[in-house]
């Protein structure tokens, strides 16, 4: 379970390694919070290597996205999986984001 | 006892020579001398002066009243004296019978000198042991270090004579020596010692792990100054654990009644005492732990029995609605919940929540979700206001905890045969028919918390008696298994479709008799919370 992160031209991409859960939610939070300090606007979560999101997990991606926002940037998700996408469906979450089918298309809609 | 051996051997002596002997001793400077053994018995001698009896090795002679004496100091004892004479009758020289006897008494001498020495180290043997043995007893004892710790001390310093005593123990966080209990010492007047303390004793004892001799006019420093009175034997107090040896605090020993200097065997009295009561503060901090982890492993039962009491029976909503509900928290207390409300004629309220993340953060927004979502159900009969109003009340909580709660609230009019409901952010609201269809009623809104809006709101026809509102939580659906492997919603939607004619008590227990069987032994990680509702 690991975030690592990349910028790739004007966008900081974050791979999310494993489950994003209670136990590691407030490292990603940490972590997007301060290249949002440094200076980022744009981020793109990709949850390709990601099966199960729990309700902190969604808590966290929504308090990011509020931050983000306030600072005049953004936040868009890429690659979930179908349990993911029923779950964030289910919840109305997919209101709050834009959510890609791939990194690349993620990238290109900033 | 070494009278009578030295009585038998002088009166073998005089029975083969005729030549009188005796055998004094000065068992103290400035006492007088006493007689250990004489022969012949009849007649019993006058004491010699003792300032003419030689101090050296050389033997002198002596006129007594009946003739010649010969006198010798006997060694290896400093203060002990052969006498012979006067001149036997047999006319044998007394030189000849001294150089035979002198050689026998003085290894009589020796001997019961040894076996004295013996019986003193033996007596002070004895008193250690007893003292060991004493603070073992103290120690089995008492649970509070304090009262030990001040016994401990009475009988050390009583045992070593010493006037002034302490037991200094490290507190960790203000990194001192704090005394636990002291002797000849005033409590006011024992300030904690730094342990980094150049210059005391006691804290150079504790860093270096090492005991200590000092003597008077050595390492005085201020800080010290109320603990000592002269010299001092301070000897660390060490915890001995698997991973090595720690130290844990000080005993300290000085103001000595015979003036003398503390000697090797008391440092390693005291350090064996020591060793004991390190076991003791030990064995004390883990007792003292323990009971904290007793207390809070009852007030968590107390926080779970409060939060089940807020939970209400079915019998609230009967007779309109047959409801069977239950929630397991995955902690002691968790952010699950769901409530139910006898309305207006014929209408019934069953509400489920979810707030994100579980432990008593989680459960203090669950009770507060509870108490305001059963004020704002009776002041409408309509899930869009009830949930808008809870929105509203629950907004700062929420905004500042960064937590969400997805809810979900139905209300079942029986009279109108309908089902208005309002969802934000719940996943697990079905209605199963009475022929086994199984309706979503999916989220119309994000959770709450996540988005500032008002809640959407939807209805629906409702079969009197056949239909069932089943309601629960992720908790249920995603519980694991030992391979890791989820229940899954649909295994929950069958279970309940299969069983939709029984009573709902019976329904509820068969889902749960299937997420025991499905769990095993694995705890599970989130809460479980299941409502089935027929009205």
């Amino acid at each position: 379970m690991s975030f690592t992160m990349t910028k790739h031209v004007t966008v900081v991409v974050v791979d999310v390694d494993g489950q994003l859960i209670v136990g590691n939610r407030q490292e990603l939070k940490q972590k997007v919070l301060d290249e949002l300090e440094k200076g980022e606007r744009k981020f793109l979560i990709d949850f390709a290597r990601t099966g199960y999101i729990d309700s902190s997990g969604l808590g966290v991606l929504v308090s990011l996205s509020k931050k983000i926002r306030e600072q005049g940037g953004e936040l868009r998700l890429a690659n979930l999986n179908d349990d993911l996408k029923t779950l964030f469906e289910l919840t109305k979450l997919d209101t709050l984001f834009q959510i890609a089918d791939s990194r690349e298309r993620g990238l290109e809609s900033f | 006892m070494r009278e009578q051996a030295l009585g038998s051997v002088l009166t073998a002596f005089y029975d083969a020579t005729r030549c009188p002997a005796t055998v004094w001793t000065q068992r103290e400077v400035g006492q007088p001398l006493t007689l250990l053994g004489a022969v012949p018995h009849a007649a019993p001698p006058a004491t010699p002066d003792l300032d003419a009896l030689p101090r050296g090795p050389e033997s002198i002679s002596l006129d007594g009243p009946a003739g010649r004496l010969m006198v010798a100091r006997v060694p290896p004892a400093k203060r002990a004296w052969l006498v012979l004479g006067p001149d036997p009758t047999t006319g044998l020289p007394l030189a000849n019978l001294f150089r035979f006897l002198a050689p026998v008494v003085s290894q009589m001498l020796q001997t019961a000198l040894e076996v004295e020495h013996a019986a003193a180290e033996l007596a002070e043997r004895y008193e250690e042991i007893n003292l060991l043995y004493t603070i073992s007893e103290i120690l089995g004892r008492t649970v509070r270090l304090e009262e030990a710790a001040a016994t401990i001390l009475k009988e050390i310093s009583e045992t070593v004579g010493a006037r002034k005593a302490s037991i200094l123990v490290h507190d960790r966080v203000t990194d001192t020596l704090q005394v636990v209990a002291a002797l000849g010492i005033r409590p006011e007047d024992a300030p904690p010692i730094a342990v980094d303390d150049p210059c005391s004793v006691s804290a150079q004892v504790f860093r270096s792990r090492h005991a200590t001799i000092v003597d008077g006019a050595e390492m005085a420093c201020d800080a010290e100054t109320p603990y000592r009175n002269g010299a001092m034997l301070s000897v660390p107090i060490m915890w001995t654990s698997p991973d090595g040896g720690e130290p844990l605090g000080v005993v300290n020993l000085s103001d000595r009644r015979s003036g003398q200097p503390f000697s090797a065997g008391d440092q390693k009295l005291v350090a064996a005492i020591a060793t004991q009561i390190g076991t003791a503060i030990q064995n004390t901090r883990l007792v003292r732990a323990s009971l904290a982890q007793q207390r809070l492993v009852q007030e968590m039962h107390l926080a779970h029995d409060l939060q089940m009491k807020l939970l209400p029976t079915g019998a609230v909503v009967a007779p309109d609605a047959e409801v069977s509900a239950r929630v397991m928290p995955a902690d002691s207390v968790g952010g699950d919940f769901y409530n139910l409300f006898r309305l207006s004629l014929n209408s019934t309220g069953a509400m489920i929540g979810d707030v994100s993340g579980h432990g008593y953060q989680a459960a203090l927004i669950m009770a507060l979700a509870m108490s305001a979502a059963a004020i704002h159900a009776q002041a409408s009969t309509d899930p869009t206001e009830t949930l808008a109003a809870l929105q509203t009340s629950l907004r700062d909580e929420l905004a500042t905890t960064e937590m969400f709660i997805s809810a979900f609230y139905g209300v079942v009019d029986r009279r109108l045969g309908e089902l208005r409901y309002a969802n934000t952010g719940h996943p697990h609201a079905f209605v199963i028919g009475g022929d086994g269809d199984i309706q979503r009623l999916p989220a119309l809104d994000p959770p709450l918390g996540m988005v500032t809006t008002a809640p959407h709101g939807s209805s629906r026809p409702w079969a009197t008696n056949r239909d069932l509102l089943l309601l629960f939580t992720d908790g249920v659906s995603d519980a694991r298994n030992r391979a890791d492997a989820r229940l899954g919603e649909q295994a929950v939607l069958d279970m309940v479709t299969t069983n939709r004619t029984r009573p709902t008590t019976e329904i509820v227990e068969r889902v749960f008799a299937m997420l025991s069987q499905h769990m095993g032994d694995v705890p599970p990680r989130d809460d479980l919370t299941l409502v089935v509702l027929r009205s």
